[in-house]
Order: structure tokens, then C-alpha cells, then sequence
């Protein structure tokens, strides 16, 4: 290996990417995605706001006025925890029965459509008894205020049960508080505090890794056919060994993708960092604290991962001299990289069960999976080295294959070969004479 | 000194049908090299192999001396008869890279890279994408990419191919320069008349096998069968009934003739001039494409066609 050829390879394989404007645009079109697609979330949870007009029919004669209050109450606490912050102005208007309920609702229903309620509300004894009460809105998919309303007139009926009962009020203060689940991942140094960021941080980097192996990998199989649709493979090989020049390409496509994460994390830590900050102190989760080993799990996954996926792609490009007709195969990886995904779930809901631990040392799925597993849980350190061990075992075999298979493939063009044909390649040595067709020139 | 190239019973199957059928050749220091034959011979096989880009499957490839190193790779300008240029790279980006290959420092290749589109007029194309030159211009460049390290010897598959008349004329004066030089080129080409103006040497290849290797002009003159050019007025049956005519044939203003084995051509002229006022008469060498078509025929493979 002429480290020196090597080097001048990746150079290339490097700038001439990353000098293009379409690696620019990508890598600036997908924070700005994101962004965006933040943005869009912060704004209509914003939008959640306003008055909402609702008329009461209170069957029952008593409720309508407790519940009243106990929204007033509700949004002077919001107020007064975060001030400034706009939220649902409720407005109840009692509304008394004319006629029979139906002709009510009759009624109710013209307002709603000419828009001078938001909706009304159905306080009725029979379906109380059943626990049901009725809300009819022209929106019943605002999820915020239904939550708010809901859980307004449960504390209403509960005081009101306890008040029938005879018992103290004092009681059904306490009878409302809720239990705050305080969840504490278990570690070998102790139990530390999750607050889901340590999590979401996991998932953005498992997303970053699927990704990759797909861009990335599919860029080996795009650059290696190129090469051979160019014709410039074979003064290239005139002076740099097939192998030097694949793996040249390989890291030199993987440095292009590691430069993207760098600028994408850039950009997060200036820009959207505020945003997530922003997002997070609305929300319950605390802001993401993400520890050295996920970093660590993660650069060493990716690295074993990128290079058995780059290896197969470049073993499926060379044969081909078209992307069409590498297509077909390029499916294997594909679905490889797919069913990683797929396990995601049950690896996700039980990070040390039979899935879990098959997946992670499955070669195909044990970047993903055995890094994911490291984030959310603490596999048993055998089963991490047995894994990273698996990698490294099945990269260098497929790294061999690819190598053998494009030290032929590069130089034939013409027909498209069959797979027969391209597995005899990998036997071939010379003086053996397996080689099957002659190249068309000669 | 060592030969620049030696191969010995070299030989290359592919599946069933030999490419290659144990060569064996020297190329000596400082000469043009031509490999010929017809398309399909194994020409392009052959390079391939001396390149090591192709393993030989049999026999034994020496340059510079010895079997090939990444050392002596570094010193072979090799231009292959498929050759195209990364077309989004920009020209100078491209020469660079294609001598940082060769090990050449990045101010050395600057500086030849300098000179070299200085002589081929290049210069305003360097910071171009290789996308936007013209067909001859990327060939300018790809020539220029087979002799950015100053290379010892050159293997050309093909040179000429595809190539347009003026490049043609502007490569040819390049190759005679650098054989002043001292150094060797080797180049394989189907057409015999290109091989035969530039040539010192020749090994003709057909169906394979070697049929014929050696210096030109002792080929010629062992392949001239006393052959005379006649400027004669005379009726084509009375130049064939001359004493000591083999065979004869008309041909612009007079008559080629090929005297019979043992006739000594003072004798016959002298018998002809008593017979025909002569206008004139030449020696005539053999052309190559003969030569090579007696070697065929000598070597008992006049159908070129092969079966497959």
C-alpha cells in the first residue's frame, strides 16, 4: 500500500465533492429543513390561542359555574409561570335549555356555523353517570384546548363527587395531585437523570448514521461506475493499485460525509440550539446532554459501518457501466441498511432482549442497533466487543471481495455481466485462467 | 544495458480463447517499438500486461531489468487505448492529480505542466472544466498526462486513434522528440503505414502469436525479393517473356518487376536494355503491409478470421 498514492486519491475524491455546489445546497438545505420544519411546529402550537367561545347547556343546574372558574383559575397559574405567554382565553356563556335538548342544539349548531360561538358544551346528568359529557366544535382536533377543557371538568366533577360524599375539600386538593414519573437510567457508575435529551440526541445520531450509509454508500457505486463511463479508470490504474484507488474513494467519500455533519453541527450549535433550548423549556423534556460514550459509540459505528457498506457498493458498482444496471443490485444493500431501521422498535422498547442482542451483533444491523442499544441501555460489555469484533471481521471479508471484484470489473466494459460471471471474477488468479470474457478490446 | 521491455513466453487466456500465446519480445533502450497487428491480435492485451494492469498467466515480464515495481510504474508514461479524463475536474486539477500518482512533487508538476500547455497552446484552458475542451483539446490533455513525470519509457496503445490530423502531426513530433532523447516508446497500432514512418523496431502480432520481430530495415531488406521498378514502354507479354522475370506487373508508367531466384539484376537489366529502351528503373523495397503479408502466409495463417 503507497500510502502517498493513497493520499492523492482521497485528495481528489474530497475537493472535487466538496467543491461542488449540490454538496453545498444539500448541506444547507437539510438544517434549513429542519429549521423550518421547527419553526412550523413553535408556530402552531403558538396559534393554539385566542378566545374560545363556548356556550354551557348545563343539565345538571351547578356545574356550569364551578367549571367556569376552574378555567379562569387555570389560565391565571399558566399566566402567571411563564408571563407573556398567550394561550387559550376561555369564555363560557350558560346557555339555558329552550324547548327540548335537541331543539337546543338545533339552535347551537346555527350559532357555531355563523360563527358567534366556538362551540358548546353538554353537561348531561344521565351521560355523566357514564362519565361522558359531549363538546361540539367546528374543530375537535385542537388537542391543546380539548386537553384543557377535559381536564377541567374532571377536577369539577371530582370535587363535586367529593362534596356529595361529605368529605373534606382539603381531600380533594389532595386527591388531585398527580404523580411526576421521574425516569433514571441505571448505569454501571451509578443511576443518572434522563430527561429524554440523552435519547433524542441517540435518535439524531442513528438518523445521521441511516442516512449515510445510504447517501455516502451509494456514492462509492455512483463514483467507481463514473470512473469506468469516463474511461479514465485505467490510467488511473497505470499508476495506483485498484485496491489504493478503492480505498482512496471510500475515504474520501466518508471524509465528505463527516464534513457535513461538522457544518450541520455548526450551524445547530449557532442557530437551532436556541430553538431546541426554546422547544424544550415549553415541553417537559430538559435540554440535551448528550455523553461522551454516544459520541464515542457513535463515530466508532459509523466508521465500521460506512466502510462494510461502501465496500459492498463499490463491489456492485464495478461490474456495471451504467447506474441502471447496478441498480437491481444495489437494492441488496438498500434493504440491508432497511432492516436495520426495522428492528428499530423492538431494540428501542427492549434494548437487551433476544431481538436487541441479535440485531446488534448481526453484521448488517450492528452499527445501527448496537449503537442505539449503547444509548438507551448498557449492553454487556462481551456483547459490544463481540460485535465490534463481527465488524471488523466481516468489513475486511467484504472489503477483500469488493477488492477483488473491482480489480476486474473496472477494466470491462460492454456487455453487463451476469452474477455467475462476476462471482468467477472473485475466484480468478492469474494462471488459472477463470477469467470468462475477453475485454472487447484486445 | 538492459532491454527497456523483455517478455518471455508470455501468455494470457481469457475462458478458453488465448489472448496472448506465449509472447516473447525485447524492446531495446532508445528505439520506437512498434507493436502491430490487426484488431483482436493482443495487442492491447500485451500492454496491458507489461502495465501489470492485467496479470500475465504464464512467463515473464522484465522492465527496466526487472519484473514490474511500483518504482518503474512510476517511471512509464502509459496512454491506454481507452482513455477519457474525469470530466468535471478543471484541466490543472486534473494534471496534478494524475502526476501526484506518479509521485511527482506538486512544484514540479506545476512547473512541467507549465511548459507542456505553453508548447501545446493550452494555457487559457488550465483553470476549464475538462467538460467544456473540445475532443482535441482533452486528447492535448491526455498526452500531456502520459509525460507530466518525465517518463522514461512511453506506452502508447493506440496513439493515433480518434486522433485529428493536426494532433496527429503535433503528437508525432513529440514522440521523434523525446526518442532523441533517449528514451523508448513503445505503441501498438492496426495501421501498418503510420508504423512503418516511425518505427526502429517492429514485433508483428497475429491471432495471438508473434510472427515476425525484429529491426525494420533488415526486415525489409531481408523481405526484398529483388524487386525492380521498370519505366519501360512495352506490352505487359513482352516484360513477362524478359529472361529471368518471376513474375510482372504493370503499374503507373512502367512495370514492377520480381526477378526469378539467381538472377543477378546487373545481368537482367543488361539483357532488358538490349531488347527495351529503359526511361528509367529503381530498386524497390518491400512495403511493411508485404512483409507482413508474407509473414502471414508463411506462417501458415492466411485466414485471419478466427474461429470462435
Amino acid at each position: 500500500m503507497n500510502w502517498k498514492k493513497v493520499f492523492a486519491v482521497i485528495r481528489r475524491e474530497y475537493l472535487e465533492r466538496v467543491r461542488t455546489k449540490a454538496f453545498w445546497i444539500a448541506t444547507f438545505l437539510v438544517p434549513a429543513f429542519f429549521l423550518g420544519y421547527m419553526a412550523v411546529q413553535f408556530a402552531s402550537i403558538r396559534k393554539t390561542s385566542g378566545e374560545r367561545k363556548v356556550a354551557v347547556v348545563d343539565l345538571t343546574g351547578h356545574l356550569a359555574q364551578p367549571l367556569a372558574s376552574e378555567l379562569a383559575e387555570r389560565e391565571e397559574a399558566r399566566r402567571q409561570k411563564t408571563p407573556g405567554s398567550r394561550g387559550i382565553h376561555w369564555i363560557l356563556e350558560p346557555w339555558p335549555v329552550a324547548g327540548d335538548l335537541d331543539r337546543t342544539k338545533d339552535l347551537l349548531r346555527k350559532e357555531v356555523l355563523d360563527k358567534k360561538l366556538y362551540g358548546y358544551l353538554v353537561l348531561d346528568p344521565t351521560l355523566l353517570e357514564k362519565d361522558r359529557a359531549e363538546y361540539y366544535s367546528i374543530s375537535v382536533s385542537e388537542f391543546v384546548a380539548l386537553e384543557q377543557m377535559e381536564r377541567a371538568i374532571n377536577a369539577v366533577l371530582l370535587r363535586e363527587k367529593i362534596r356529595q360524599q361529605g368529605l373534606s375539600a382539603a381531600l380533594g386538593k389532595e386527591l388531585e395531585k398527580r404523580v411526576d414519573l421521574k425516569t433514571l437510567k441505571v448505569t454501571s457508575k451509578g443511576a443518572t437523570e434522563e430527561k429524554g435529551g440523552g435519547i433524542i440526541a441517540a435518535i439524531v445520531f442513528l438518523a445521521i448514521m441511516y442516512m449515510t450509509f445510504f447517501m455516502y454508500g451509494f456514492q462509492n457505486l455512483r463514483g467507481v461506475i463514473e470512473e469506468k463511463t469516463n474511461r479514465i479508470v485505467e490510467l488511473v490504474i497505470a499508476s495506483v493499485r485498484p485496491t489504493e484507488l478503492m480505498l482512496g474513494k471510500i475515504i474520501g467519500i466518508g471524509l465528505v460525509g463527516l464534513t457535513q455533519y461538522l457544518v450541520w453541527s455548526l450551524v445547530a450549535m449557532n442557530l437551532s440550539l436556541p430553538a431546541i433550548a426554546g422547544m424544550m423549556a415549553m415541553g417537559e423534556a430538559g435540554a440535551p446532554t448528550i455523553p461522551v460514550s454516544t459520541i464515542g459509540y457513535f463515530l466508532l459505528f459509523f466508521i465500521l459501518g460506512y466502510f462494510l457498506y461502501a465496500s459492498i457498493y463499490t463491489a456492485i458498482g464495478a461490474p456495471f457501466n451504467t447506474d441502471q444496471e447496478a441498480q437491481q443490485l444495489a437494492m441488496i444493500p438498500s434493504m440491508l441498511i432497511v432492516s436495520g431501521m426495522a428492528v428499530y422498535p423492538a431494540v428501542m422498547n427492549n434494548p437487551n432482549g433476544g431481538v436487541a442482542v441479535f440485531a446488534s451483533l448481526f453484521p448488517f444491523t450492528a452499527p445501527l442497533m448496537m449503537f442505539l442499544r449503547t444509548a438507551v441501555a448498557e449492553p454487556p460489555v462481551w456483547q459490544i466487543g463481540l460485535s465490534i469484533l463481527i465488524l471488523l471481521l466481516s468489513t475486511a471479508g467484504l472489503a477483500w471481495l469488493a477488492g477483488r471484484i473491482y480489480r476486474v470489473g473496472i477494466l470491462m466494459y460492454g456487455k453487463k455481466p451476469t452474477i455467475p460471471e462476476i462471482l468467477r471474477w472473485v475466484r480468478y488468479r492469474p494462471g488459472k485462467a477463470l477469467q470468462p470474457a475477453a475485454p472487447t478490446a484486445s | 544495458m538492459t532491454a527497456a521491455i523483455e517478455l518471455e513466453n508470455v501468455s494470457k487466456i481469457f475462458g478458453k480463447f488465448p489472448a496472448v500465446d506465449s509472447l516473447s519480445f525485447r524492446v531495446p533502450r532508445g528505439v520506437v517499438f512498434g507493436l502491430l497487428g490487426p484488431n483482436g491480435a493482443g495487442k492491447t492485451t500485451t500492454i496491458r500486461m507489461i502495465m501489470n494492469i492485467t496479470a500475465a498467466d504464464s512467463g515473464e515480464i522484465r522492465v527496466l531489468g526487472n519484473p514490474m515495481t511500483r518504482e518503474t510504474q512510476n517511471r512509464i508514461g502509459y496512454l491506454p487505448e481507452e482513455r477519457g479524463l474525469y470530466r468535471k475536474m478543471k484541466v490543472l486539477d486534473h494534471l496534478l492529480f494524475l502526476a501526484a500518482i506518479k509521485e511527482v512533487s506538486r512544484e514540479d508538476a506545476r512547473r512541467r505542466i507549465g511548459d507542456w500547455v505553453e508548447k501545446l497552446e493550452l494555457k487559457p484552458w488550465l483553470k476549464k472544466k475538462v467538460d467544456e475542451l473540445s475532443k482535441g483539446m482533452q486528447q492535448k490533455v491526455q498526452f500531456i498526462a502520459t509525460v507530466v513525470h518525465d517518463p522514461e519509457i512511453l506506452i502508447l496503445d493506440e496513439p493515433f486513434s480518434g486522433l485529428d490530423p493536426i494532433n496527429t502531426a503535433i503528437i508525432k513530433e513529440y514522440l521523434s522528440d523525446f526518442r532523441q532523447r533517449g528514451k523508448t516508446i513503445v505503441f501498438s497500432t492496426h495501421v501498418l503505414e503510420q508504423a512503418e514512418k516511425l518505427c526502429d523496431e517492429i514485433c508483428l502480432l497475429a491471432r495471438s502469436k508473434k510472427i515476425l520481430e525484429g529491426n525494420l530495415r533488415d526486415l525489409k531488406r531481408r523481405f526484398s525479393k529483388d524487386m525492380l521498378h521498370l519505366a519501360v514502354d512495352a506490352e505487359p507479354s513482352e516484360i513477362a517473356s524478359l529472361p529471368g522475370v518471376a513474375t510482372s506487373q504493370p503499374v503507373n508508367g512502367g512495370y514492377l518487376v520480381v526477378l526469378a531466384p539467381g538472377m543477378d539484376q546487373r545481368e537482367f537489366l543488361r539483357r532488358t536494355l538490349e531488347r527495351h529502351p529503359l526511361r528509367g528503373f529503381s530498386a524497390r523495397e518491400p512495403e511493411l503491409e508485404e512483409i507482413y503479408l508474407d509473414a502471414v502466409k508463411a506462417a501458415g495463417m492466411e485466414e485471419t478470421r478466427t474461429i470462435e
